[in-house]
């Protein structure tokens, strides 16, 4: 290969002096008349590699133009389309894909959400309202997951007394805990003691004494540990197929499955 | 160039005007082959993925018409580049003679720019220049780029652009200012 020309102009040292004639020629600007004769053949050769369009030029504008209607028709792609350009055209469109993702996104979530609720895994207040809406199963209050019971020797209630007493007002109680959660049983459905048959109604021998509430559990009278409550509603009455998540400790008696009582409020 | 009337041209596009888009093409496509036929050998296929993503991304472009040309050979250097790639995880043995065994001679390049000026003459003695140079004064010359549009395309600054271009262009005039003897014992083969 050839070294570049040093320069267009005769006894100049360097070629920087052509440098805005080489411009002018880069921006396709007529050179002046008294320009160097090879800058003028350098200008007739650049115009023509940048000349009008020969035959073999405009190659490849039906493919575009087929292209531009497909994008612009709704029927999409054909199958005559090169794979490369199928690719593309299909993946372009992403605003049309967003309500559809969208929609699938919520039909999934749905269907796991309803799946959930009639394997029985939701929370237990999200079940029983999936329980009163879509049939699933009710709540299954999960004895062996119970908040340990404080045990304390002091007149205080056993129950959370850090939390706000309004909070625990709106919970189902974790742990079958009816005397140090007395003041939620007020709101439940209390159960005959020693009856072979469910009831609904408040039970003589059961009823608190509302001027005198239950004792707190104290070490010298322990109230049964969360261990042992948890199994000894489904122990103690293994004929049962559904309990009460209360226990009978304090003498009441499971609820058998089928019994007509009112829900318990969630909220 | 279209000019003045270019934006009604790719608002008409835009809107769906396929006569309008066909003026688009019809104005960049020998450009933008001349440039990928440099740079790609299979110039046809990158020009036409080249414009399906012209298509594809018209509706989105804002922009005047050098902004519109600076655009698309943005896009066909990224696919001519994308085709290398693609090429070179799939070599192919040549079976009888190799490109470059092909190209014309400069001499013969040389010859037919000056005598007859043909617009394939002087493209394939461009072609001749390292492949920096003959790419940067065919974005220039050809395409009509500025040389900031020209920079960011190849990836170098504006003033490593102009020398670039000053260097090829003195290049090509000494290649044409040679005698005929000594042209005519010039065959080097093209230089990338």
């Amino acid at each position: 290969m050839h070294d570049e020309m040093p320069g267009f102009f005769p006894g100049r040292p360097g070629g920087e002096h052509d440098e805005p004639l080489l411009d002018m020629l880069l921006e396709r600007r007529p050179l002046p008349p008294g320009a160097p004769p090879p800058l003028h053949d350098l200008a007739r050769m650049l115009a023509a590699a940048a000349g009008p369009a020969e035959s073999g030029d405009l190659a490849g504008e039906d493919a575009a133009r087929a292209a531009f209607r497909r994008r612009r028709s709704p029927a999409g792609v054909s199958h005559a389309a090169p794979r490369s350009a199928r690719h593309r055209l299909t993946a372009r469109p992403a605003r049309g894909r967003l309500p559809l993702a969208a929609a699938l996104a919520v039909a999934a979530a749905g269907l796991g959400s309803a799946t959930a609720a009639y394997a029985g895994a939701l929370p237990s207040p999200i079940q029983h309202i999936a329980h009163e809406y879509i049939g699933a199963p009710p709540p299954h209050y999960d004895l062996s997951q119970s908040r340990p019971v404080i045990i304390s020797s002091s007149p205080v209630r056993a129950s959370r007394t850090s939390a706000p007493r309004a909070r625990q007002t709106r919970r189902v109680p974790a742990s079958p805990t009816p005397l140090g959660n007395s003041h939620l049983h007020s709101k439940y459905p209390r159960y005959t003691p020693g009856s072979s048959f469910a009831s609904c109604q408040p039970a003589p021998a059961a009823t608190q004494n509302q001027g005198h509430p239950a004792p707190t559990p104290s070490a010298s009278h322990p109230r049964p540990s969360p261990g042992a409550s948890s199994l000894g509603p489904h122990q103690s009455h293994p004929g049962h197929d559904r309990v009460s998540p209360w226990p009978s400790a304090s003498g009441w008696t499971p609820v058998p499955a089928g019994t007509d009582c009112p829900a318990l409020p969630v909220k | 160039m279209i000019g003045a009337a270019f934006r009604d041209t790719l608002a008409d596009a835009k809107a769906g005007d396929e006569a309008a888009f066909t003026r688009l093409f019809r104005d960049v496509q020998p450009a933008l082959l001349r440039y990928l036929r440099l740079i790609a050998p299979d110039a046809d296929d990158v020009a036409g993925d080249t414009w399906l993503q012209v298509v594809g991304g018209l509706e989105r472009f804002r922009g005047e018409e050098q902004d519109f040309r600076a655009w698309l050979f943005t896009i066909a250097r990224h696919r001519a580049v994308d085709s290398g790639r693609s090429r070179a995880r799939r070599p192919a043995i040549p079976l009888e003679m190799t490109e470059a065994e092909q190209q014309p001679t400069i001499s013969d390049a040389a010859d037919q720019a000056l005598e007859a000026v043909s617009t394939r003459a002087v493209l394939e003695l461009i072609a001749s220049l390292p492949g920096d140079q003959a790419e940067i004064i065919l974005l220039r010359v050809v395409a009509g780029l500025e040389a900031r549009e020209v920079a960011r395309i190849v990836g170098k600054s504006p003033g490593a652009v102009r020398v670039a271009a000053h260097r090829g262009l003195r290049k090509l005039a000494g290649l044409t200012a040679l005698p005929d003897a000594e042209r005519a014992g010039t065959r080097p083969g093209v230089t990338h």
